[in-house]
């Protein structure tokens, strides 16, 4: 092995070392390369030189286009959140299943599903579940465990399912790597992966967790009743309610179907989309009433948020830009290519890798350091399709929110959680629905066409 | 220390009124992003400056909001440790973080990105698209002064980490 993917080696260490310390993520990566490209030009690995291109680097990150989409979905969501849309659908529904036996735990899995579809973004949802249905669950005698884990767990479905962040974020970087892939072997009018895809991908997997997740809770509330009891009936008619459901239902469900029928049917970019669905937040925030008073504060969370995510962005195109320098690049090209096991070995080391990166990376970052490394080699394997890697990644990236210690799932979770919950209560209490979320990677492993069915359907590739 | 700590609060002043200006680009974003909708289904017409001018509000918004983010501390840090950390011991890696990465990072960003920038207005850069915007100058420039307000902002909660660390924190923030 060259002294000079020695040093990327390192490098890689000395980032992650640097991350524990608890300095922000974004500026630990720039800093770090800098001073690795710093010592390598001093070793004669590389010309310091390099970063000259970083200025341009830059450029290209903050005017791309695909990324657009972010600050629009991430409004939307925001927007929403302060709107108030999910306290009525949570309380509705809550009453109408309440009173069945695990009935409290499937409205919250339901209700997550939709407000995923509106937000894609996890803190939003989280608090907003943890702050509504998580102290009525604990109040009427559910298990604390089982409580916390299913809100956990069902908050991180707001980042798989379209237009979740992180689709967004990773078709740009496979895309990219798609390109690359195709040219390397000699296509040169290679086909294109776009952000719908994944979206449209991301569907069927999506709802299959969520089947799991209430199949998981029913067979909780057959084998120990106790842990999920019913809730006593109200006087209230079983009809009014569902009139009052509906009246909650209407106008979150016309949104999700004004922004994902109109990607899925391939009507709207991402980003056109984005933009209605952020208007649609906008006229719904006014018909409450609450569009005056948070307009400020969700016009500062969406761009700090969008802020946060892109300075990442800019760390980790320095460290790609030294990493390559010094090699790294193709030493993992190389290594993936010479495993044991072919193209399903290296598939199985990278989700590996990146699963126990997520104990100590968040999913922003693993997507822009991780992904742009190892989605072009893995992508050049025969029979790999774009797809089905992106949402196996995505699944992965998903689960990566909910387990310990960094889940930032797990974090907002202890920030809104009743007092009797404890942060021991919620680690415990979300390993099935971690255990869950391997085994439907395992069913994704060996049906990619769950994955890849409605993209090639709809868009015909 | 005093008068650094006056220093420091300047500069939070200033980031935070170029930040909260700044965030304000995202409803400017939606909303011209919206008009491109309606312009293209409703009226099947397209526009190039329009196109761009959303672009340019993404670029001055990433680049303008992300110094009052590091004072908001928005930054995501990886916090298996600092969550539990006294204040002392946040302080001082909030100050060697600083120091070793931050400004070294922001500092080189922008001695390379001033000549970067500064070629373009030489050549008064426009958008290579006809009818495009002919102020690629003004997005390049957007570069350095990213670096600078960061380097700015680092060096006050740099500050700001020393006085906590020396016990000459109070009365100021």
């Amino acid at each position: 092995m060259a002294l000079a993917e020695l040093f990327a080696i390192l490098m890689v260490a000395a980032v992650c070392a640097a991350l524990m310390a608890g300095y922000p993520v974004a500026l630990t990566l720039g800093g770090v390369s800098l001073a690795c490209a710093a010592l390598g030009h001093l070793l004669g690995l590389m010309g310091f030189g390099i970063l000259g291109a970083l200025p341009q680097r830059i450029y290209g990150v903050i005017t791309n286009e695909v990324l657009l989409a972010v600050p629009l979905f991430v409004f939307m969501g925001v927007m929403l959140e302060r709107a108030g849309i999910a306290e009525d659908l949570l309380e509705t529904m809550g009453r109408l299943f309440g009173p069945l036996r695990g009935g409290l735990g499937i409205s919250a899995v339901i209700v997550g599903t939709l407000l995923a579809a509106a937000k894609g973004v996890v803190g939003a949802t989280t608090v907003t579940l943890g702050l509504i249905i998580l102290p009525t669950m604990v109040r009427f005698g559910y298990n604390k465990r089982l409580a916390a884990g299913t809100v956990a767990a069902t908050s991180t479905l707001a980042q798989i399912f379209p237009p979740a962040t992180v689709l967004i974020l990773l078709g740009d970087q496979l895309g990219n790597s798609y390109q690359a892939a195709q040219l390397a072997k000699g296509v040169f009018a290679p086909r294109s992966l776009t952000v719908s895809d994944l979206f449209a991908g991301a569907l069927i997997p999506g709802f299959a967790l969520v089947g799991l997740y209430l199949l998981f809770l029913i067979a909780v509330a057959f084998i120990r009743p106790e842990a999920s009891p019913a809730l006593p009936r109200e006087e209230k008619s079983g009809a009014a309610l569902a009139v009052r459901l509906v009246a909650a239902l209407i106008a979150p469900l016309a949104l999700i179907f004004a922004v994902l029928g109109s990607i899925l049917g391939g009507v709207a970019t991402p980003t056109e989309a984005g933009s209605i669905g952020a208007v649609g937040a906008i006229l719904l925030a006014a018909r409450k009433g609450a569009l005056r008073v948070a307009l400020r504060p969700v016009v500062e969370k969406t761009a700090q948020i969008v802020g946060m995510i892109f300075l990442i962005l800019i760390g980790a195109t320095a460290f790609s830009l030294v990493f390559r320098a010094l090699g790294g690049d193709v030493m993992v090209e190389r290594a993936l290519t010479n495993l044991p096991g072919g193209t399903d070995g290296a598939i199985l080391i990278v989700m590996l890798a990146m699963f126990l990166l997520g104990f100590v990376m968040d999913a922003f970052e693993i997507i822009f350091v991780v992904v742009p490394i190892v989605a072009p080699p893995l992508l050049q394997m025969p029979g790999v399709d774009p797809v089905w890697l992106g949402i196996m990644m995505a699944v992965n990236l998903q689960t990566s929110y909910m387990h310990p210690p960094l889940g930032p799932t797990l974090f907002f979770l202890r920030s809104v959680a009743p007092p009797e919950i404890s942060t021991k209560d919620i680690y415990i209490g979300i390993i099935p629905y971690v255990l869950i979320q391997l085994s439907a990677l395992a069913v994704l492993w060996f049906w990619p066409g769950l994955a890849t069915m409605l993209p090639h359907a709809l868009y015909g590739h | 220390m005093r008068f650094a700590l006056a220093f420091a609060g300047l500069i939070d002043r200033l980031t935070a009124a170029i930040g909260r200006a700044a965030a304000w680009l995202t409803l400017a974003i939606v909303l011209m992003q919206f008009g491109l909708v309606v312009a293209r289904y409703v009226f099947s017409a397209g526009s190039v400056p329009a196109t761009e001018s959303v672009i340019y509000g993404q670029a001055s918004l990433v680049t303008l909001i992300a110094a009052w983010t590091l004072r908001t501390g928005g930054h995501v840090r990886v916090d298996i440790f600092y969550a539990d950390a006294s204040p002392r011991r946040r302080a001082l890696v909030d100050l060697l973080g600083t120091l070793c990465l931050l400004l070294p990072f922001m500092l080189t960003l922008l001695w390379l990105s001033v000549p970067y920038a500064a070629r373009s207005w030489a050549i008064m850069e426009r958008s290579q698209e006809t009818g495009g915007l002919p102020l690629v100058f003004v997005l390049k420039t957007l570069i350095p002064a990213f670096a600078l307000l960061m380097a700015l902002q680092g060096a006050a909660q740099a500050v700001r980490a020393a006085a906590t660390l020396t016990g000459s924190a109070d009365g100021a923030r």
